[in-house]
């Protein structure tokens, strides 16, 4: 398992993508920051809340660690090295499992950038802008862990829905469609149900204190249901299905 | 001995489609098979389960007396080439070999070696992008070789190989066999193989249609002789009374169950004059396509 792990690593490191998906992060996150910095008025960054979500834009990276994770695997049917793959390790659970660990670790390695990031441009525009930061301990740990691991489990989400779906651009699609308007529409219409899809539930583990949010700790545990309920199914049809 | 490779009634149904149809063969150790038959008989099917990524819907496939997945690290006795597209064009060859090495703990060392074996070790930090096809079959086989495998399975590596990658991998093929080791290479050409392969396994739609000693399916066929005579009806006559039956085609002969020095040195003997004289090559393709012809069901 480790050494697999370690090749699956090798794997998010040897290519381009892994680099350009950061990058893509870097610009995104920097621009939402900016933006958001920039632009609002003071009343709308005054005040802990407020805060928090300035600040929690760091987790976009959990959108970047999905990618990843979902290209870690979707990557090896498009280009068929899943056959070589599973050749050298035929048991297909400890592959899935090693390509767990590995976007695991890119998606803390990502979270961190992101937050790292978001945290320090935030700070220089909230100062300059004479904005006195209002979060204590409690609201930055809560932010940091939720940032660091939502992102870790988000590339392990990645990873699940990789498995299940294979075709790397309708993961890509699914994911997308899934994050930007299914989780948005169910919170907006539905928020008792919505406040359970993983973003909301990130949010919550985050600290944010919008209505209808469960708890920090409710929100941990919703997300890490759908990341294993999605591995779980991810693992049960890899090991069924043929390999082409 | 126990086979290397033994496949036990395996069957494998693709909805109403039988892919591979009841199929058993063995495979001896240090022999090299050619695993034939036309595009679409089931060779690749047979070669996904034998090397667990397919499961057989009946039958078993083993390696080694156990199904594939059951084998402790498996690349360190059984190398495979399924498709020599198998790469991320993005990650270089080098790289490519390491994302395998490294999990079955293979060292750096082995992946240098292999990429010197198939004489890739010029361009190992390039990307495959880069790669010509020939270059990426080889890569392919450098994969198969990491572990020092007793046994290569390759599925149609002559494929896009210009006649040089070829004699290559033919050359290659016969070192690895030398050593004792094992191979089963499939093609859908016979001629392909032919000069590589001491055993053959037909199958056409599924089914084993012929599993022979090549050589023993070369001498049923006889090896006709063809020759090519101005005086063709008299070589014949001297044939015949040699006891050696030919069939006249217009000034040619052709000679069943002889040699071209026989047939050489009867005409010699009677003073007769001859334009050609060799083995006809394309008599065991013919005896292939006929073996694997599309009959009606």
């Amino acid at each position: 398992m480790i050494a697999q792990s370690r090749a699956e690593l090798l794997k998010i490191r040897s290519t381009r993508t892994t680099l350009g998906l950061g990058l893509g992060m870097v610009a995104i996150i920097l621009l939402f920051v900016i933006l958001a910095g920039l632009l609002s008025d003071l009343n709308g960054l005054a005040g802990a809340e407020n805060e928090r979500q300035f600040f929690g834009t760091g987790s976009g990276s959990g959108l970047f660690a999905a990618l990843a994770g979902i290209m870690l695997v979707t990557g090896e049917y498009r280009f068929g090295t899943i056959r070589p793959t599973l050749l050298f390790t035929p048991r297909r659970s400890t592959v899935l499992n090693a390509k767990v660990i590995a976007s695991v670790l890119a998606g803390i390695a990502l979270a961190v950038t992101g937050e790292v990031l978001a945290v320090a441009v935030g700070e220089v525009i909230l100062h300059s802008r004479g904005v006195a930061v209002d979060l204590d301990r409690h609201d930055w740990t809560l932010l940091t862990i939720g940032t660091v691991g939502g992102t870790a489990l988000w590339g392990a989400i990645g990873v699940g829905l990789g498995m299940i779906v294979r075709n790397q651009v309708g993961a890509i699609i699914g994911l997308l469609a899934w994050l930007f308007l299914v989780e948005n529409l169910l919170f907006g219409l539905a928020p008792s149900v919505g406040r359970y899809v993983p973003s909301q539930a990130q949010n919550a583990l985050m600290g944010f204190t919008t209505d209808h949010l469960l708890s920090p700790a409710a929100g941990a545990a919703v997300l890490v249901v759908w990341t294993v309920v999605l591995c779980v199914v991810g693992a049960a049809l890899a090991a069924r299905r043929d390999v082409s | 001995m126990a086979p290397v490779v033994r496949a036990e009634s395996l069957t494998k149904r693709f909805g109403k489609l039988t892919a591979v149809d009841n199929l058993s063969f063995a495979l001896e150790p240090g022999t090299i098979t050619g695993f034939l038959g036309p595009n679409g008989a089931g060779k690749t099917t047979t070669l996904r389960m034998l090397l667990g990524l397919a499961a057989p819907s009946a039958g078993q496939a083993l390696i080694f007396e156990r199904p594939y997945a059951q084998i402790e690290r498996p690349a360190l006795r059984i190398g495979a080439v399924l498709e020599a597209t198998d790469f991320h064009p993005g990650r270089s060859g080098r790289n490519h070999l390491r994302t395998l090495s490294q999990a079955v703990g293979i060292p750096d060392s082995r992946v240098d070696e292999v990429l010197r074996t198939v004489e890739l070790d010029s361009a190992a930090r390039r990307r495959v992008k880069g790669y010509s096809l020939g270059m990426r079959q080889r890569l392919g086989l450098a994969a198969a070789l990491l572990g020092d495998p007793e046994l290569l399975v390759l599925d149609e590596p002559a494929n896009g190989l210009d006649p040089e990658g070829v004699r290559w991998l033919r050359d290659f093929l016969r070192r690895f066999a030398g050593s004792g080791h094992t191979v089963l290479v499939s093609s859908h050409v016979l001629a392909e193989v032919a000069q590589t392969v001491d055993h053959v396994l037909i199958i056409n739609r599924g089914k084993l249609v012929r599993e022979s000693r090549l050589d023993e399916l070369t001498a049923t066929i006889g090896g006709a002789v063809i020759v090519r005579s101005p005086q063709a009806e008299q070589l014949a006559d001297a044939l015949r009374r040699a006891e050696i039956e030919a069939i006249a085609q217009d000034h040619r002969l052709l000679v069943h169950g002889t040699t071209t020095e026989r047939v050489g040195e009867i005409a010699a003997a009677a003073g007769i004059v001859l334009h050609e004289l060799r083995t006809e090559e394309s008599s065991l393709e013919e005896v292939f396509l006929e073996l694997t012809a599309e009959r009606p069901e």
